[in-house]
């Protein structure tokens, strides 16, 4: 008998990073997974969807809900990140499609799940936003825009659905060892995690943990954002 | 092994059993013991370090028996909290001081003193228990929000001085618990327990207060294996409660 009772947890951006490290944190606590990605993950339900094709998230959802009955949690980890682009430079086709991607495949997200979760009058959305923007960051100004409005979005609805059994929070983490960090990146670079007080890059584990345990005992969040950034941010 | 102050009732008692739950052998400090500490301490597998956490040599003392008969310290959770509740001019300095005195300077101290502790071991965490009165200020509690606002600064400090020592320090910042302590506020606010609890609860938007199992939870995923890349952060589980008011 698992000690989740049947839990289910969405996952968007299962396939790899810190999507891939929460479905597998998640399904080791005894729930079901359901994955929503360009890629297969290795999830319970795996579904290659955009998430900025509203309709067809829309399917994908109702599929998870129709494959399970029940989604009691969702982590909204689908992204892509880009760095190196000084502000003037950063193309409208690049904008627009960072923008769609982290802030409108938040929204997506969001409009086809929370139905059901309001509905059921419970449940706990946890978006993934990022320490860059809590501080802001420099080369990556069309990232921290998108990681930002999440917050907004986010602490927002939290605040309208506060009178209901459903939670909004946010996750910021820290430099991530995950492949959106490509070898070169700047945020591997040696002379910059010497700055960061735990001196290295964040475990997509320690994003997962810190997602499991909002879901699981966070009752008194309510558009919070949890920041495991090893220092970065203080 | 972890120390958690202010551990007789409220929050720290909860946090204490918690840590036990967690797997922790806890040393549990009050300003005196009147049985409830000594029983605690049974009951978490540790020990009664009683005492005011104001006085300098108490902390030293405190810290060397928890060394000596438990090993070291591995979690702080710093709790005690005096409160009460007056006008800024109208309530008596010492009493406005001795608040400062026991929530910031103390913990400071007992900071002070841990810390080679945990240096020698290799890492530790440290906890301190702010308030979202220290966030966003409270009429009538001058000394208390700027105790914990201190408090909540001072995690910030210590997780960028300790991090690169593997000591990760971060605050909570709850808003309304539903404990004994509320009857500070509602003997300043004139009206009963029951009543400050109704009106607490009206302003939290998720429409409750947050039970001592709750906080002792936020306690709990920063002292263990969940919390490793958190450090110098202040969590708030208040229920939505905004931090300034248009």
């Amino acid at each position: 008998m698992s000690t989740s009772d049947g839990r289910v947890v969405l996952v968007t951006g299962a396939a790899s990073g810190i999507g891939a490290a929460t479905a597998a944190l998640f399904r080791q606590r005894g729930w079901r997974t359901a994955g929503i990605d360009l890629r297969p993950s290795d999830t319970d339900l795996s579904q290659a969807c955009d998430v900025t094709d509203r309709s067809g998230l829309h399917s994908a959802v109702d599929a998870v809900i129709g494959r399970f009955g029940r989604v009691d949690a969702a982590v909204l980890a689908a992204g892509y990140y880009e760095e190196g682009i000084d502000v003037c430079e950063i193309t409208k086709a690049q904008w627009d499609k960072m923008l769609g991607v982290i802030l409108g495949g938040t929204v997506n997200t969001c409009a086809a799940l929370l139905p059901h979760l309001i509905e059921r009058d419970a449940g706990s959305v946890i978006a993934i936003s990022s320490e860059l923007a809590l501080a802001g960051s420099a080369t990556d100004l069309h990232y921290v825009a998108a990681k930002g409005a999440v917050l907004g979005l986010i602490k927002s609805l939290a605040a309208e659905l506060a009178a209901t059994g459903v939670r909004l929070n946010i996750v910021a983490p820290g430099p991530t060892d995950t492949p959106l960090l490509a070898a070169d990146s700047l945020w591997r670079k040696a002379d910059y995690l010497a700055t960061l007080p735990l001196g290295r890059l964040v475990r997509p584990q320690e994003i997962a943990a810190a997602a499991y345990y909002l879901v699981t005992e966070g009752v008194m969040y309510c558009g919070e954002v949890l920041s495991p950034n090893a220092g970065a941010v203080i | 092994m972890a120390l958690v102050t202010g551990a007789a009732q409220g929050l720290g008692h909860a946090t204490a059993l918690r840590l036990a739950a967690d797997g922790f052998v806890v040393a549990v400090n009050d300003i005196a013991d009147d049985g409830r500490l000594t029983d605690l301490a049974g009951r978490v597998g540790g020990l009664a370090v009683p005492g005011d956490i104001a006085d300098p040599d108490l902390v030293t003392a405190m810290i060397a028996t928890v060394h000596e008969r438990l090993g070291g310290v591995d979690v702080l959770v710093g709790n005690a909290a005096a409160m009460e509740m007056g006008s800024f001019l109208g309530q008596d300095p010492a009493i406005w001081w001795r608040q400062i005195e026991v929530n910031l300077s103390g913990h400071f101290r007992l900071v002070q003193a841990a810390v080679p502790l945990m240096r020698a071991a290799g890492g530790g965490r440290i906890v301190l228990i702010a308030s979202e009165w220290g966030v966003s200020g409270h009429a009538n509690a001058t000394a208390y929000a700027a105790s914990k606002a201190a408090l909540i600064a001072l995690a910030k400090g210590l997780g960028r001085e300790l991090g690169p020592q593997g000591i990760l320090t971060n605050a909570i910042a709850p808003s309304y618990i539903d404990t004994e302590q509320l009857r500070v506020d509602a003997a300043d606010a004139g009206i009963s327990l029951d009543e400050m609890r109704q009106r607490y609860c009206e302003l939290v938007p998720i429409g409750r207060l947050a039970t001592v199992e709750d906080i002792a939870g936020v306690v709990s995923f920063l002292a263990g294996p969940g919390g490793s890349a958190v450090v110098g952060q202040v969590l708030q589980p208040n229920g939505g409660v905004v931090r300034t008011r248009a």
